[in-house]
């Protein structure tokens, strides 16, 4: 064991951990990059170098990447990959009251925490563990996918109505495209833009951050509150913060381990279950979801977990627990070791090395991770807004771009942004529809396929519900959706006067324009269900199901709406024309990139944003300055995108 | 730089009345994946991506575009530079039985296949601890008890649902076929006994080793690396099939350099190293150039999938 330890901690192996994390912090904190992408690109260098240095440079890519992913969230409230969703519930509320040096150092422990945890777990319990998630069958993944979606309850305790009509919509988004398991082609309306599906990344990237975006162009303020003097990494209280959620932190580390550890669920999973539980028994002074650090330790420790966890059945079964691994698995492969019990029993030098040089990745990702969150955080709150917004625009544009490279992501990315705007004004907050995006796929292949296999043994109640696991998860799952409600349950069975507590009615215009957004969703419910009956059996159960259960919650959000009188929404001052402008400005851009080239379009939208997120009058020479650097970073940007990662950007005329 | 080359070697070429051989590769090459990592098209091109930079001196870049079954990928393909900068991985029956199932933005004759090399042959698959031990025991079982016996495969309409399909039908069986993302889910679901089999490939048995059986391989001679796996016509069922992978190029892409990525793909297939390790994996070699041969292989395989798919009712 002690040579393993020897040869993972050679300079050369040291090297490249420190820089395999420091280029995947970086990678993941641009929305759009994912590990994946960056893992795969690198996979040729291990074809050159000692197999494993190269491993433990890819180990320390994906490592640093899914920590990276939480800076983009907390600064900027866009999950820089999935797997930080749950970051930007509290991390985001952070940032904006001036505390977000703070959520990303609390980040950046708790990664570092929870990816030892998970590489303690791939060196000691591996085949044990691979063995357990077995146990996982179509079924459990089905209701692992609905407790994830029982955080809605938790999430829009404003309006829960709206929140599940907000899941519903999700869920029937992800339904657009060819069905990977029936293979129908479902509601594409005939564009093949529509045929490879909404791309879940880039519908985050849309959802979540052009809101931001727009928001910010319509007034004058400043995006975060800028702290007094400088105040270091405050360490000191990131490492109290840690103390104490101690038990969160073990709670969450364990969660991602696991969650990891089944094939196909991933980080995104872990997070929400993790962040979920953290916030049923969390306590403290901030309520969760309004900026208290406890949601960060539990999304950041458990979705760093994930890595090690992913790796479990990758190396021990054969089958990749996560995409990177999947890549990995494939370098590994070339390499000709080959996966299996065996490689566990027998040793291979390869692979325990690896593992070693994971542990050294994770513990150099403290300090790389300290001092790149440090430089983010101080770019982006002294950026002025007038730089900001135009960077961050095209950031995510390319970021989305070089997700599948494809132009007609961006589109539908600027497209589900305006709609995500649009809802969440309206009192249909963002994140229900993304947990429906990103959970009714998986749950439609776990329902399909428990569906078939239940009918084949002639047991459906058994296969759904008789299943030990599957039990277990579902009283999880009640607990999880009950919770939020318990201090209103337990005060009407105190008979106290909960009548006093409900808001009074709203004038009738506010009721009106209520009405026509439960309506409208209640028509794209309707059309799903009406689409869903040319579909076959197979790949119509679902969507069906589903847009009956939206229809029911929209027609009942209707009934109850005119009762009360109550109506959720959001009020914002500005300008108009601003707001407007932003969407607009990207999604012609994105018309422009085929025939100016990317990076030309790029910059006109730079230049045009600035102008457009530019409040005071200032002179020439300022203009001047802001241009250019604007233009020069997304100028090199483009020049990375294209050289470094191989991303093949649409040259156009110019470049 | 790209475009003046171009132009200078149209203007010899022009001259000279027959164009010069062009340099292959003249950079990277990229070698695009319609799906996610981690699957068979995956792997063999990961297998091929340090041979082609041996041979040439130049770098084979993978990248992956997944959705829609590959859909997306294939529908972009003749959009792409056809100057042999990009090759793109194409699978059988998926871009013959895809256009057949709805508008999914591509035509099987529009895609440009120089080069087919290699398969994965289909195999009913068992876990280790299953009761049956030969082909005959699934059969028994299935006919006692018509329906109950579960398969797991990837996807529908793929080579695992109409192996089922076929296989249903040589021997007179009812069986139940659940459809999974993916070769890794089909077989996380048989590892962990939700299903009683699963319709892999011959490469299941070579990435599970002995924690499964292989009841039979569909292949015309037993796999060298399985040589104790009977085939399904020994057993007395004539099924020989499988997936079928190689590569396409943009249909911009002039005869000549058609040829020349078809002869880069054939050079990489003749290494011994290359072949031990697709052996070792459980793949099928295959050797179907540009030309004659790609045109009489695709016209057979069309019309034995299209008969099976419409078997099988995945299309009309």
């Amino acid at each position: 064991m002690f040579e393993y330890i020897l040869s993972a901690l050679s300079p050369l192996n040291v090297i490249f951990a420190l820089f395999g994390v420091a280029a995947g912090t970086i990678i993941g904190s641009i929305p759009g990059l994912t590990a994946t992408m960056a893992v795969a690109v690198l996979v040729p260098i291990t074809f050159s170098l000692a197999p494993e240095s190269a491993l433990i440079l890819l180990g320390a890519i994906y490592t640093g990447a899914i920590y990276g992913g939480a800076y983009a969230a907390i600064l900027l409230n866009t999950p820089g990959t999935p797997s930080a969703i749950a970051t930007t519930f509290d991390g985001y509320p952070m940032a904006k009251r001036g505390d977000g040096d703070l959520a990303v150092s609390v980040a950046c422990l708790a990664s570092v925490v929870g990816g030892l945890v998970g590489a303690l777990a791939l060196l000691l319990l591996a085949p044990p563990l691979a063995k357990a998630a077995l146990a996982f069958g179509p079924v459990e993944y089905f209701w692992l996918a609905i407790f994830g979606l029982s955080l809605i309850a938790a999430l829009s305790t404003g309006d829960f109505l709206k929140g599940m009509i907000g899941a519903g919509l999700g869920i029937l988004i992800a339904m657009i495209g060819i069905s990977e398991t029936s293979a129908e082609v479902r509601y594409t309306f005939g564009s093949q833009t529509l045929l490879g599906g909404v791309e879940v990344v880039s519908a985050l990237i849309g959802l979540y951050c052009v809101p931001v975006l727009i928001d910010l162009v319509a007034k004058p303020e400043r995006h975060l509150q800028e702290a007094e003097g400088t105040r270091g990494f405050r360490l000191p209280e990131a490492i109290s913060v840690m103390m104490r959620e101690k038990f969160n932190v073990a709670r969450s580390s364990l969660i991602g381990t696991l969650v990891g550890a089944l094939p196909g669920a991933g980080g995104s999973i872990a997070g929400l279950v993790a962040y979920s539980e953290a916030r049923r028994v969390g306590k403290g002074d901030t309520p969760y979801g309004e900026g208290n650090p406890g949601g960060i330790v539990a999304t950041e420790s458990a979705n760093n977990a994930t890595v090690g966890g992913g790796f479990i059945p990758t190396l021990v079964l054969g089958i990749p627990g996560t995409p990177p691994d999947a890549v990995i698995l494939g370098a590994l492969l070339v390499q000709g070791v080959r996966t299996g019990p065996s490689l566990f029993s027998a040793g291979s030098d390869i692979v325990y090395t690896f593992m070693f040089g994971l542990f050294l990745a994770t513990v150099l990702m403290l300090p790389v991770g300290l001092l790149i969150g440090r430089f983010a955080y101080g770019a982006i709150v002294k950026a002025p807004k007038s730089v900001l917004v135009p960077i961050v625009a095209f950031m995510t544009v390319i970021g989305t771009y070089a997700i599948r490279n494809n132009l007609s992501d961006v589109m539908i990315m600027v497209v589900l942004g305006v709609i995500g705007w649009v809802a969440k004004r309206r009192g249909f907050s963002v994140s229900p529809i993304v947990l429906g995006l990103i959970l009714g796929r998986i749950a439609e292949q776990g329902f399909v396929q428990s569906w078939t296999i239940g009918s084949a043994i002639g047991d459906l109640w058994g296969q759904f519900f008789g299943r030990p696991l599957s039990m277990v998860i579902i009283a999880l799952t009640c607990l999880s959706f009950i919770y939020p409600f318990w201090p209103r349950i337990r005060a009407a069975m105190a008979k106290d006067r909960v009548r006093a507590e409900l808001a009074p009615r709203a004038d009738s215009a506010a009721v009106a324009r209520d009405a026509l957004a439960i309506g409208a969703m209640g028509v794209v419910a309707a059309g799903a269900l009406w689409l869903s009956f040319d579909l076959n059996p197979d790949a119509g159960v679902f969507p069906r199901t589903i847009a009956t259960g939206m229809l029911a919650l929209c027609i009942l959000a209707l009934i109850l709406l005119f009762l009360t009188g109550r109506v959720t929404e959001e009020t914002t001052e500005g300008s108009w024309p601003r707001r407007i402008a932003v969407p607009a400005v990207m999604m012609g851009a994105a018309f422009l990139v085929p025939i100016l080239g990317f990076a030309t379009a790029g910059i006109l939208m730079g230049l045009a944003l600035i102008v457009i997120s530019q409040f005071e009058s200032q002179s020439a020479r300022a203009w001047t300055i802001q241009a250019v650097s604007v233009a020069v970073v997304i100028l090199l940007f483009s020049v990375a995108f294209r050289e470094a990662l191989s991303v093949p950007l649409p040259q156009g005329m110019l470049y | 730089m790209k475009r003046r080359t171009l132009l200078l070697a149209a203007a010899f070429g022009a001259v000279a009345g027959i164009s010069q051989a062009q340099d292959f590769p003249s950079g990277s090459v990229d070698y695009i994946i319609p799906f996610g990592p981690g699957g068979e098209s995956d792997i063999t091109a990961r297998f091929q991506q340090p041979h082609f930079s041996e041979l040439y001196g130049e770098e084979l870049v993978i990248s992956y575009q997944p959705g829609g079954g590959g859909a997306v990928g294939w529908s972009q393909l003749n959009g792409m530079a056809g100057d042999g900068s990009k090759i793109m991985g194409i699978n059988l029956p998926h871009i013959i039985v895809k256009p057949h199932q709805g508008d999914v933005g591509f035509q099987t004759e529009d895609i440009t296949a120089v080069y087919m090399f290699h398969y994965t042959p289909d195999a009913i698959v068992v876990h280790a601890d299953s009761p049956y031990q030969s082909l005959d025991d699934l059969i028994a079982d299935a006919k006692a008890n018509p329906n109950a016996v579960t398969f797991s495969g990837s996807g529908k309409g793929t080579a695992n649902h109409l192996a089922q399909v076929q296989f249903d039908a040589l021997a007179g069986i009812d069986t139940t076929y659940v459809s999974f993302q993916g070769t890794g889910a089909s077989v996380t679901a048989l590892l962990g006994q939700q299903v009683k089999a699963a319709w892999g490939y011959t490469t299941v048995g070579a990435a599970q080793g002995d924690q499964v059986r292989m009841l039979a391989v569909a292949m015309e001679e037993r796999h060298p690396a399985f040589p104790d796996v009977p085939t399904f016509r020994e057993l007395g069922y004539d099924m020989v099939s499988g997936a079928y992978r190689g590569i396409a190029v943009p249909n911009s892409a002039s005869e000549e350099v058609r040829q020349q990525v078809s002869d880069a793909i054939a050079k990489i297939n003749a290494d011994p190293a290359f072949q031990k390790k697709m052996i070792d994996g459980g793949f099928a070699l295959l050797d179907v150039g540009y030309g004659a041969d790609m045109d009489a292989f695709m016209a057979e395989k069309s019309e034995g999938y299209l008969t099976a798919a419409r078997e099988a009712g995945v299309i009309e």
